[in-house]
């Protein structure tokens, strides 16, 4: 997506302005084109399960991209995901519950509140590194779901917060279609804001501290300022998915954002392919749709309703198989596959890697 | 990225195929029917299964099959979202049923209220909105019930307590469960008990005894839980190891007749609003029978539930007619009496404002150790719902 | 006096669990996050010896015990020894997978209706009498296993052939394989001797209390004594236990019962502020360019 070389062979750059452009070639325009018609045209040929599901992909997508920023790109590993997804629905819910406040309103509170989580659990990070680090945001999704929960049973929500559908005037958004499009905006807006991160100075800051955080130190690199910057981000936006999350289901409960959410937004980076934002929507969908391609292929079997007690169970176990098999087979993930096809026909019929040529 | 949402849409093409069977009553049902809390609701679905099986075998509602669609949502909210807006929309149900974790009820509400589907919560808690005045769409077949239980529950100690009660309560941390044992505290009070200790547990604990201690500690001669059958019975096992004798008492979940009989212990009461199967009535030999027949996985003394919302669900089709939609379902289900052979105290009646039933009746069982057998305390009481 | 025994309990729950973690962290640097998960299919391999051995509770123990050992070197030899000197947050997460693939099996297998293995095996869990307060026996028999099992391993590490070898490839792998210790064998005795204390304490837990998938989450419960105390430290892992099974207990007993379930990452957090490397852990090495 963002590319760094040219789509044929050679580099042909001559300005670091060139260097910058998100898209160079005419091919990349055209594709571009394709793509959005086709994400355009889309609800008015799907059913409204098929909707549901595009829908599920880019909330979905919103927050692997935040957590991509934050793993992939930045180096900082964090198993509390869900914990600040949780944190962004329950700022929604609560404000719409205790102050009728609007959706102009709770979303931006929610990307507030997602920041300041995000200064505050990134402060470890300063001090620790790897596990230490991932086991200290395990810690947020434990605390966040604690007072999540002491709110819902303190209000007599007992099973969840239930949410209005946002209304502009006098208009509501609750057509799944218009919904499609509200995520689907939102979803550009998190690559977007990723991508121009990622091709200016803070990106490659974030760059510097994940290969090496000394020798990004020697270079002058505010290493703490650009660690808490990147969590800063990636949970402001994650608490936005999350505030999202709940309008579109029209309710927000603690159950929701159970441990096992964190693991599938870490999974979907893994299967995407680390450092990449290609990956991180690539892993999105793969993730969101996996336990349906499952369902669907159970219920072609004869007999199919017999199995259908051991479906979770199926669907848990054939995740952990993926999952395995790509860190063990593909550890560069979807978007290593998709490379690896795009080569095979950029240097057809030859084998090799040319010299300077190709993509890596 | 083009290929990518090819892709997508040949997937999604695929999904399509749930084929809608246009010459039957679509139901449709989201249930735990896998993952943790599977234990309480799978054996219950499976139940309706049978039994639906069983009404089209014999030629169906109205000459027509129902086509029961089952759908697993792990007790996971977004799934159970997921699955309610393909069974409204896609599956066009008729019907929409819930038997899962209280947690999948505000996105399964959400989706019938939006699609105007009936909604019967089947082995699920019932929420207070099926209570007089019940909200138009919900309705519920289950047994237990927020706030009759612990009605159901107190007036019982209260007949049988000899000395003056001092009242332990334990729940688990989960909302639900919270809020039963919080109004339970209020409503002993106003019985003239003393509640002296209320333990909230989180599920998953390694060890209760800290909790069956500070139960015991307080002085506690009669002690009562409300909570999925783990907490229950894990309570009073901590209580009894650290030797205390008094008197418990929790609710006859599904699993309750088996565990009775492994506790074996004399002073624990369970109160249900189900017949046990030990009973033994024709009604149990028709269901043990069947799940036989259908060579069911699932123990038959949890099916309970299961037989009583299908019995529900033919009644009510039968007197929507055919073709059926949703009004008209919703219409005979506000409007219905089913007759449900012995496996409660009386029959199940829904009015235009009681989507509950109007009369909730109650039994207590205790294990007796001089006989060797689960016995009846105390026989059917009906409370009023209004 | 009960409040001593339920965190003498509690202690011996989280210590042998933890060192689990422990072993494999050590000689490895590998954080063993499936840990739960294979304490839970250990005590479900018990259910399914108890009736084959119904008869014969002691050889079902066995059998159990014996078939945990084998699952820890077959993890390693199938799955683990892939991700050896790959990157080590690769080979925690391929742990993760590993515990969602054993979550999925184990209700595939055992269906997820709860247990109760005691009964399988005929085994009736009273309680005794102790110091003015009361511990059931399975409690006692946990207190007892854990003692065992901690003095075992200081002696094994501390003056048997492979002990010794396992702390030398912890210190330095590259110097200890240089020497001719075989390092695949000494990471497989570690994940087998890891998955045979956790299935100690999986199967001793569901004797007390039953059995069903909730199992993972105390394992995970553990996990922050391990690091209170210090990953790579078995003294440190008896302390954090202590620490996090008072700091609980004490939560439950005199403010909120609920704060126990966050109390334990709580202490990790404040633990991770001032000494990241816990109480008895090694300092990790500085980077250097």
């Amino acid at each position: 997506m963002s590319s760094r070389e040219p789509r044929a062979s050679g580099y042909f750059r001559s300005s670091y302005a060139q260097g910058l452009r998100l898209l160079e070639t005419r091919t990349q325009w055209t594709a571009l084109v394709l793509f959005l018609t086709a994400l355009g045209i889309f609800p008015f040929t799907a059913t409204s399960f098929q909707l549901d599901l595009a829908c599920q992909v880019f909330l979905a997508a919103i927050g692997a991209i935040a957590l991509m920023l934050l793993t992939g790109y930045a180096g900082q590993v964090s198993l509390g995901h869900a914990g600040l997804i949780a944190a962004g629905a329950f700022t929604a819910g609560i404000l719409f519950k205790e102050f009728g406040a609007k959706f102009w309103i709770t979303i931006p509170a929610a990307a507030v509140v997602g920041a300041l989580i995000g200064l505050i659990f990134g402060l470890p990070s300063l001090r620790l590194r790897g596990l230490y680090l991932a086991v200290s945001t395990l810690a947020l999704h434990f605390i966040v779901v604690y007072l999540g929960g002491e709110y819902e049973t303190k209000r007599g929500f007992s099973t969840g917060i239930l949410i209005d559908a946002p209304r502009v005037g006098d208009f509501i958004i609750r057509d799944r279609k218009i919904w499609y499009f509200v995520l689907l905006s939102f979803a550009a807006a998190a690559l977007l804001i990723s991508l121009n991160l990622l091709r200016s100075r803070t990106g490659r800051a974030w760059a510097a501290i994940r290969s090496h955080e000394t020798i990004a130190e020697a270079l002058g690199i505010g290493v703490p300022a650009h660690k808490l910057l990147a969590f800063v981000i990636s949970s402001s936006m994650t608490a936005v998915a999350g505030a999202l999350f709940g309008y579109y289901r029209g309710f927000v409960s603690v159950e929701a954002f159970s441990l096992f959410l964190s693991i599938q937004y870490v999974a979907m980076i893994i299967i995407g392919g680390m450092g990449s934002l290609l990956g991180a929507i690539l892993g999105a969908v793969f993730v969101t749709l996996l336990p349906y391609v499952i369902e669907y292929a159970v219920a072609q079997l004869p007999n199919a309703r017999s199995y259908a007690g051991m479906l979770a169970a199926f669907n848990y176990a054939a995740f952990g198989v993926v999952m395995i098999l790509f860190l063990i087979f593909e550890p560069q993930g979807l978007v290593g596959i998709w490379r690896r096809v795009q080569n095979y026909f950029l240097l057809w019929p030859f084998k090799q890697k040319p010299l300077g040529g190709g993509r890596k | 990225m083009l290929k990518r949402n090819l892709m997508v849409a040949a997937v999604l093409a695929g999904l399509t195929g749930a084929a809608a069977a246009q010459d039957a009553y679509n139901v449709g049902l989201t249930g735990a029917l896998t993952g943790p809390a599977a234990g309480t609701y799978a054996p219950a679905v499976d139940g309706l299964r049978i039994y639906i099986d069983k009404v089209n075998a014999a030629g169906g509602v109205n000459g027509k099959k129902v086509n029961l669609i089952l759908l697993d949502d792990s007790a996971q909210p977004a799934k159970a979202a997921a699955n309610a807006t393909r069974l409204v929309n896609d599956d066009k149900v008729v019907l929409l049923l819930n038997a899962s974790l209280s947690s999948t009820f505000a996105p399964t509400i959400a989706e019938s209220q939006k699609g105007n589907v009936p909604l019967i919560f089947a082995s699920s808690v019932c929420p207070k909105d099926v209570y007089p005045p019940a909200n138009a769409l919900q309705f519920c077949t289950t047994a237990f019930a927020a706030n009759y239980d612990s009605r159901a529950v107190l007036d019982f100690v209260k007949a049988t307590a000899k000395e003056p009660v001092k009242l332990g309560l334990s729940a688990m941390a989960i909302p639900i469960s919270r809020g039963e044992i919080d109004y339970a505290e209020e409503l002993s009070k106003t019985l003239g008990m003393t509640p002296v200790s209320k333990q909230i547990i989180p599920p998953p604990t390694p060890d209760y005894t800290p909790f069956a201690t500070l139960i015991k500690d307080a002085g506690a001669n009669w002690v009562y839980s409300w909570a999925p059958w783990v907490t229950q019975v894990r309570t009073l096992e901590g209580l009894r190891r650290l030797g205390w004798t008094g008197d418990y008492i929790a609710w006859a979940h599904l699993e309750a007749e088996n565990e009775l009989a492994r506790l074996k212990d004399g002073k624990l009461y369970v109160v249900g609003a189900n017949a046990l199967f030990q009973e033994d009535l024709p009604i149990h030999k028709e269901i043990a029978a069947a799940a036989k027949a259908a060579n069911s996985q699932y123990p038959v003394n949890q099916m309970a539930e299961g037989w009583i919302a299908g019995m529900v669900i033919e009644a009510a089709l039968k007197a929507a007619g055919w073709p059926a939609n949703t009004d008209k379902v919703t219409a005979s289900l506000s409007n219905l009496k089913v007759d449900l052979k012995g496996l409660r105290g009386g029959e199940l009646q829904w009015t235009k404002d009681n989507h509950f039933r109007t009369k909730q009746y109650y039994r207590v069982y205790r294990f007796d150790e001089a006989k060797g057998a689960i016995v009846r305390v105390r026989d059917w009481q009906a409370f009023d719902v209004k | 006096m009960q409040l001593a025994i339920n965190i003498a309990v509690l202690t011996a729950i989280y210590a042998l669990i933890a060192c689990g973690y422990v072993l494999i962290y050590r000689v490895s640097r590998v954080l063993n996050l499936a840990h739960g998960e294979l304490m839970m299919l250990s005590a479900y391999l018990l259910i399914t010896t108890a009736s084959l051995f119904s008869k014969t509770p002691f050889i079902a123990l066995g059998a159990a015990i014996f078939l945990s050992l084998c699952v820890g070197v077959l993890v390693y030899l199938f799955l683990m020894r892939r991700m050896t000197g790959e990157m080590v947050l690769a080979a925690v997460l391929t742990t993760v997978a590993l515990g969602v693939l054993l979550r999925g099996l184990v209700v595939l297998i055992w269906s997820a209706q709860q247990q109760n293995p005691a009964q399988a095996l005929g085994w009736v869990n009273h309680s005794l009498p102790v110091f003015g307060g009361r511990i059931s026996a399975a409690g006692a028999a946990l207190i007892a296993t854990t003692a065992l099992v901690y003095v075992g391993l200081f002696l094994f590490l501390r003056f048997s052939r492979y002990g010794i070898r396992m702390r030398a490839a912890g210190q330095n792998p590259l110097l200890a394989a240089q020497r001719g210790i075989s390092l695949h064998v000494i990471y497989a005795l570690a994940w087998g001797l890891s998955t045979l204390t956790g299935a100690l304490a999986g199967i001793l837990i569901s004797l007390d209390s039953g059995l069903d998938s909730t199992m993972v989450l105390i394992g995970l419960k553990a996990f922050p004594a391990a690091l209170v105390g210090g990953l790579d430290s078995l003294v440190g892992a008896l302390l954090g236990s202590l620490i996090i099974a008072a700091a609980e207990v004490l939560m439950i007993y005199y403010v909120d019962a609920l704060l126990s379930d966050v109390v334990p990452f709580l202490v990790l957090i404040l633990m991770l502020v001032f000494r990241p490397w816990g109480l008895f852990g090694t300092r990790e090495e500085l980077d250097r360019v």
